[in-house]
């Protein structure tokens, strides 16, 4: 039983009868309405900001080489699908730059991997934090998903230079503006994916074991290391595959970068409709249990 | 005997003139500030029973889930510059009360009512031991709620309450446990929160910062704040609150002035330190005795008349194991 309102008019009665003025008190631990949410979220932004920077400029310091790790890591996964999917697999079906195809699907992959994979314990991580404070939770997979983009500016240009200084070497063009807007709909869309994860997983700490598996088959699912549009012919598997955020995400950045073109009308209206709707939808769903998390979990 | 003698330096202690002279004096009337009616928490834990029994039936049934009271129906109101301390022992439910009361858990049953979002003293959640001190400043006052501006203009006198002098500079990572302890409650006190509550943040701090501290608090009640105080240490209940309220196994047992209630709280402690439980047990039940009959004054003033007649639980039957001339023994000099 959560605490009710419906009391709380008796209670102030109570006191008012014995000669207390109790007008301005106010029921504490539920949760406020969405226009007041919104605005203690928008309240909370210099923290969430000053806290995100340090967080990424320290998260690697205790190894040697420090924030170096920023662009090792993705150099390195990059290097090892290419290896497995490029040369031992060569899965490439007729793709005329498969290093640039890899680099730039497990790149900007790794963005939307990490809010699949850390979204469900994301509660449970800030435990301190939010038995500490009172605060719009929803700060928090806010904050992870600044600090993910912080890190996304170091990684993407990485990117870029790989995709330059490697053979067959794409050179910059106008369309290379476009992955700004494209990252900002992929924001939104990990976004909305952690705010969904976060409360599932709060209630439910069995799915981040499954977490892993699901961003694994999102990611062979997604044409991120290799062309799975080529290996299916049947139109429904078509349309799954066309219906897909993360194909349509992975198949824009390349349209941009290595075409040198403005990705089709249609990639844009599916990866928006996901980005906006799953934003609303998780932002909603993680709203209503905002009175439970702080509640002590057994 | 040595049970009459630590009693003798209680209470010497807790009347010498000078301290009670500093001790904060909460006002009159003054508005309300917390309200709390029948709060309730209820954990679901697993219990795994020790005791092995024979089969394969026993061995499936070996843990079960209980239900465990950790508050189980506090009331009371609070009013602006009350000093009030919760003591009790450990496990007695004190920091989830106050977990409760600042908001920060939703009790099973109850309400808490409240006239600010209070400012539970955990400021250290925010902070990064990587940042220095200094760093840790702001980045602890915007995690209060404090607009960047406000924490600018926060940040030396966080420093100076502190005490740190050059060790603000360093990673908070080197910092000893009370200089760390010391800047966290300097950086709580910096957003002069009207409700402010503190959990066993104060021991940790040398004398000189709990002189300190103790002005600041002042400072703070005099701007008609709360502030409440988590503590098994009756000593700094007794020194510092106006008010104190005794907790055990979830419930409250007294609630009145610190001095008297701490008091009675040390010398129940000491009896069951030293072993006599009987003792000790004999004292739990005085005291909630005296705490019932406080309830029960207030509760018949709230419903009327038309309840007088209504005996109090405790009136009804004598509590087993009690026995008459224990009270005098609790305030016997």
């Amino acid at each position: 039983m959560r605490a009710d309102a419906d009391t709380v008019p008796q209670i102030l009665r109570s006191l008012e009868a014995e000669g207390m003025d109790a007008s301005h008190l106010g029921p504490i631990g539920v949760r406020p309405r969405m226009t007041r949410y919104l605005s203690e979220l928008w309240e909370r932004r210099h923290f969430v900001w000053m806290d995100s920077r340090h967080r990424v400029a320290t998260q690697n310091s205790s190894n040697l080489l420090g924030n170096l790790w920023l662009v090792l890591r993705p150099l390195l996964d990059a290097a090892m699908y290419f290896l497995i999917f490029g040369v031992i697999l060569d899965a490439h079906r007729g793709i005329d730059n498969f290093a640039a195809y890899i680099i730039i699907g497990v790149m900007m992959f790794r963005s939307t991997s990490r809010s699949i994979s850390q979204g469900p314990g994301i509660l449970r991580s800030n435990k301190a934090m939010i038995r500490a404070f009172s605060f719009p939770r929803a700060a928090l997979p806010i904050s992870a998903e600044i600090r993910d983009a912080m890190q996304m500016v170091i990684t993407v240009a990485v990117m870029l230079a790989m995709i330059i200084v490697l053979p067959k070497h794409e050179l910059p063009q106008v369309t290379w503006l476009l992955i700004v807007p494209i990252f900002a709909l992929q924001s939104l869309l990990n976004l909305g994916i952690s705010f969904l994860f976060a409360r599932i997983g709060y209630v439910l700490p069995d799915v981040s074991q499954a977490m892993t598996v699901i961003s694994r088959f999102l990611m062979y699912g997604s044409g991120v290391i290799f062309p799975i549009e080529r290996f299916f012919d049947h139109p429904v598997f078509a349309a799954i595959i066309h219906a897909n955020p993360i194909y349509q995400l992975v198949h824009m950045y390349r349209v941009a970068l290595m075409d040198g073109a403005v990705p089709e009308l249609r990639s844009w209206v599916v990866l928006g409709a996901w980005a906006v709707g799953l934003l609303i939808v998780g932002f909603l769903f993680f709203w209503r249990g905002e009175a439970t998390y702080g509640d002590e979990k057994r | 005997m040595a049970t009459r003698s630590a009693e003798a330096t209680a209470a010497a202690e807790s009347t010498s003139p000078d301290e009670q002279g500093e001790r904060w004096v909460a006002p009159e009337h003054s508005p309300l500030t917390v309200v709390a009616r029948d709060l309730k928490v209820r954990y679901t834990v697993k219990r795994t029973n020790r005791t092995r029994g024979s089969g394969a039936l026993s061995r499936l049934r070996r843990t079960q889930k209980i239900s465990v009271g950790a508050v189980r129906g506090v009331s009371f109101t609070a009013r602006s510059g009350e000093f009030i301390g919760i003591i009790g022992r450990n496990g007695s439910g004190k920091s989830t009360l106050l977990r409760t009361l600042a908001g920060l858990e939703a009790p099973s049953s109850g309400t808490v009512l409240t006239s600010a979002n209070p400012s539970l003293l955990g400021v250290n959640a925010a902070l990064l031991p990587e940042l220095t001190g200094a760093q840790n400043v702001k980045l602890g006052a915007l995690a209060i709620g404090l607009t960047p501006e406000q924490a600018d203009a926060a940040f030396d006198g966080v420093v100076e309450l502190s005490a740190l002098g050059d060790a603000i500079d360093l990673p908070m990572r080197t910092y000893s446990s009370g200089m760390a302890a010391r800047l966290k409650f300097a950086i709580s006190l910096a957003a002069s929160p009207e409700i402010l509550m503190i959990d066993e943040a104060l021991s940790t701090g040398d004398a000189a910062f709990m002189e300190r501290s103790k002005r600041a608090m002042d400072e703070l009640l005099e701007r008609a704040g709360t502030v409440f105080l988590v503590s098994h240490a009756a000593q700094t209940i007794e020194n510092m609150c106006s008010r104190a309220i005794w907790m055990e196994r979830g419930q409250v047992i007294l609630d009145g002035d610190a001095v008297e209630v701490a008091r009675k709280y040390r010398w129940f402690a000491h009896n069951l330190a030293q072993g006599d439980t009987s003792k000790a047990n004999g004292l739990l039940l005085d005291a909630r005795r005296e705490g019932w009959e406080q309830t029960e004054d207030r509760r018949q003033f709230e419903r009327g008349s038309n309840e007088l007649h209504w005996t109090p639980r405790h009136a009804r039957k004598p509590p087993r194991g009690h026995r008459g001339g224990r009270r005098s023994d609790t305030t016997a000099p």
